[in-house]
């Protein structure tokens, strides 16, 4: 090698010929690249879609999101009202929060660039601090690709023609993997414990079923709910409705779109106590000394064994007065055995009484024992009497044989009585009861029809009921508006003459009403027609001198805080107080009396 | 072409191990900590799976066990085989093969920090990624992260106003949340 590298002089040159090239590094921040598709930057959330649920918060392995109040953001049924804050200097991009979110709102943009000297600065509240993001939306949740599992484990049913054969059973219940699939679906939020009446703790006993612990769950449930089996079979389920699983949709499940199947978990963990005794063994309840107080109670419905069941528990003196002579009120009268069967109901009674709660059954209030002397005799009275008359349809021959009210129907086959209504029957009305007393009728073997003055979609029954009877080959006839029943030779009712009608929406924004079409006279041929367009209450039991003391308008008896009545002494609840008139109302309404009476007569909190 | 692989794999391993076509282009193999090496050594020098794409672990904590994912390709067949080793979680303890593939001296280090698997005869200076590590490693499943980053770092001034979800819809619905069933919300 020589002294002097010719190479090792020029080679170094070359590099200059990379002045005349374009650099391989962009001019930031004159020049900006968009960030590839699925880039994690800073959040972004919709903050109408967005409910409050906290399953971002709850995910973050950093701590990083806070829920927050926010100007604008009110709660409300199914919303929380509160929103998620991010600490950008905490958040490590992971997208654990997008990839858990239930409604799909919070999602990560393109946005990477923030450059400020104050580090707290840093706190933003996604979609408040960034409305821009809603363009730069990059990372986003999917259903398919998110940690949620939308679809909701199916529940398993006898078949259409099968049920009719009977009065088995018609939904089957889960079986225990089934329930701890389910149970571990639910996010926990509690967004459905504040729609629920009686606000159950849902979240806490179904995470209690998915940690495989049934006897927690049951007593978490029995904390608040006497009638977990029954509300486990026929609740009417608000909480539903407004699960965080929903907002999404599922395609093949359009009425639960994949709500936690809340009432179905409940069913399942009391059917894992198949007997009173076992019920007290698990619930264990702490019953107080016998305070001296005496409790009386009227109807032994939900609403009054609630307020019974949780008043002997505190160590009063509970008697229920009940006409009939079993209890459990409309739930064991008005819903049909294959929905609710009688040892279910059975059960629950058999357990409140085994607690302390005295039922006095075949005594009707009024007649075989006086307002007055209850009234005087008790520390406080509860009145839970339900809606046991059925309106008359006040249709031109109505009062002929074979026309029937489908709550007489119900309460006599309920009873174990057999009355035949033939083979074709027409029901009128649209609501629950309407499709019990069909579903029932089907099952003695008529060929049933239902008549409803407006549309199916307009049916206030429970859209399962609904299709529960069109599955058992209940034809619906709706937009009939019965005019008249025309008698046989016989003099029992042979026809029924309905006219058909249009939907016209008489005022804007107003839900449209029937209307007659002149000339559409149609006659069906029927050997009953069961009526049920609706109940209302019996007061005649109540002296009137009492009846204004305890104000009752228009039917309905008015109560205040704790279900009292205007008479401090009298409490009232069930479908007499609450307007929706469904089971777990009853029993909210029991449960607030209780906190009443305690409050009054033990002058506590 | 994959079946023929694994036949040709177990014919010359006998009970050693075992495995099946997971796909196409990929087979799927169990085998030991005993056994790793050689089958690691035999795919390489005479199967031709020249390439260790990816070398990691799964703590299978349920079932007391680590899963040691050892993945190989050959650039002439353009097959994967994953091969997979259980080590006991109690005493995780898997043999080094570094000197089979020098890099996967990298992946080891990595591992034995974040699941605290030792690697016989592995020689590597002990921190990697975390500095003055006293926790279990953070990548067990029972590490809890969330506890970790709230014991170590400090909330930013102005979080003092976060609310929980569940304590707020109790307060305004005036629900009793029994005290035993507590532990059960989120």
């Amino acid at each position: 090698m020589s002294f002097f590298n010719i190479k090792g002089t020029v080679n170094p040159l070359t590099a200059l010929a990379q002045f005349a090239k374009k650099p391989h590094t962009l001019r930031f921040p004159e020049v900006e690249v968009e960030a590839k598709d699925r880039y994690r930057g800073v959040h972004y959330n919709d903050l109408q879609a967005c409910i409050g649920c906290g399953n971002c918060s709850t995910i973050c392995m950093n701590e990083a999101i806070d829920m927050i109040n926010i100007a604008g953001i009110d709660s409300s049924k199914g919303d929380t009202g509160l929103r998620p804050r991010v600490d950008n200097g905490r958040c490590c991009w992971c997208a654990l929060c997008v990839e858990v979110c239930p409604t799909g709102s919070l999602s990560l943009t393109k946005d990477y660039i923030y450059v400020t000297e104050d580090a707290d600065a840093f706190l933003w509240t996604p979609g408040v601090d960034n409305p821009e993001g809603v363009n730069l939306k990059s990372f986003v949740s999917s259903k398919e690709h998110s940690l949620n599992v939308y679809g909701r484990v199916p529940m398993k049913e006898l078949v259409g023609m099968e049920r009719v054969k009977s009065f088995a059973e018609v939904v089957l219940g889960y079986e225990e993997a089934e329930a701890r699939l389910e149970a571990s679906r639910c996010i926990s939020c509690g967004i459905c414990t504040e729609v629920c009446p009686e606000h159950m703790h849902i979240p806490e006993y179904i995470n209690a079923i998915a940690a495989g612990k049934d006897e927690d769950a049951l007593r978490i449930i029995y904390d608040n709910n006497p009638f977990p089996e029954m509300c486990g079979k026929v609740c009417t389920r608000r909480c539903e409705e407004v699960c965080a699983m929903t907002h999404r949709g599922v395609e093949d499940d359009p009425h639960d779109k994949g709500a936690i199947a809340i009432r179905w978990l409940k069913r399942y963990v009391t059917e894992t106590a198949p007997t009173a005794e076992r019920i007290k063994e698990i619930v264990n309840p702490e019953i107080s000394e016998s305070n001296g107080f005496k409790v009386s109670i009227i109807g032994a419905g939900p609403s009054g064994l609630t307020a019974g069941y949780y008043l002997a528990l505190r160590g009063f003196d509970v008697t229920i007065y009940e006409a009939l002579n079993k209890a459990g009120g409309m739930t064991m009268w008005g819903i049909p055995k294959y929905r609710f069967p009688m040892d279910s109901l059975d059960k629950q009674v058999e357990y409140m009484e085994s607690i302390g709660v005295k039922i006095k059954y075949n005594t009707r209030v009024g007649v075989d024992i006086q307002f007055d002397d209850i009234y005087s005799n008790s520390d406080a009275v509860f009145l839970g009497i339900g809606y046991q008359k059925a309106w008359t349809l006040g249709i031109d021959g109505d009062d002929m044989p074979g026309v029937i009210a489908a709550v007489d129907y119900l309460r006599e086959i309920n009873g174990g009585g057999t009355l035949d209504v033939g083979n074709k029957v027409v029901v009128i009305g649209g609501g629950n009861v309407a499709i019990d007393g069909a579903r029932v009728s089907a099952r003695h073997g008529a060929d049933v029809t239902i008549l409803y003055r407006r549309r199916v979609q307009d049916m206030p029954a429970d859209w399962e009921e609904i299709e529960g009877a069109e599955h058992e080959g209940i034809t619906i006839v709706p937009q009939g508006i019965p005019v008249k029943f025309i008698a046989g030779d016989d003099g029992k009712v042979k026809y029924v003459r309905y006219l058909k009608a249009e939907m016209k929406v008489e005022k804007e924004g107003a839900r449209p009403s029937p209307v007659a079409i002149e000339g559409s006279e149609t006659d069906i041929e029927v050997t009953t027609v069961i009526g049920a367009i609706g109940q209302e209450a019996d007061y005649s039991f109540i002296p009137e001198s009492f009846k204004d003391k305890i104000e009752i308008n228009r039917g309905r008896i008015i109560t205040y805080e704790y279900n009292q009545t205007k008479d401090p002494k009298v409490f009232a609840g069930g479908d007499t107080v609450n307007k929706t008139a469904d089971a777990i109302s009853a029993i909210a309404d029991g449960f607030q009396a209780v906190k009443g009476i305690v409050k009054m007569l033990l002058k506590e909190e | 072409m994959e079946q023929e692989l694994l036949d040709l794999l177990v014919e010359h391993f006998q009970d050693r191990i075992a495995g099946s076509v997971k796909s196409d282009k990929r087979v799927e193999i169990f085998t030991s900590t005993s056994a790793i090496e050689d089958v690691l050594m035999y795919a390489k020098n005479v199967l031709g799976y020249i390439h260790l794409v990816h070398f990691s672990c799964v703590d299978w904590i349920e079932e007391n066990e680590f899963e040691l994912m050892y993945a190989i390709f050959s650039p002439k067949s353009k097959i994967t085989i994953m091969s997979k080793v259980r080590v006991d979680r109690e005493n995780p303890v898997a043999p080094n093969i570094d000197y089979i593939w020098r890099h996967a001296n990298t992946f080891e280090r990595e591992i034995r920090e974040m699941f605290g698997i030792e690697f016989t005869g592995l020689i590597a200076e002990k921190e990697m990624i975390l500095e003055d590590w006293i926790e279990m490693p953070p990548m067990r499943r029972d590490f809890d992260t969330a506890e970790y980053a709230k014991k170590t770092f400090f909330d930013r001034p102005g979080r003092e106003d976060a609310q929980d979800v569940r304590e707020t819809i109790i307060k305004r619905t005036g629900e009793e949340l029994p005290e035993f069933s507590k532990k059960y919300s989120r």
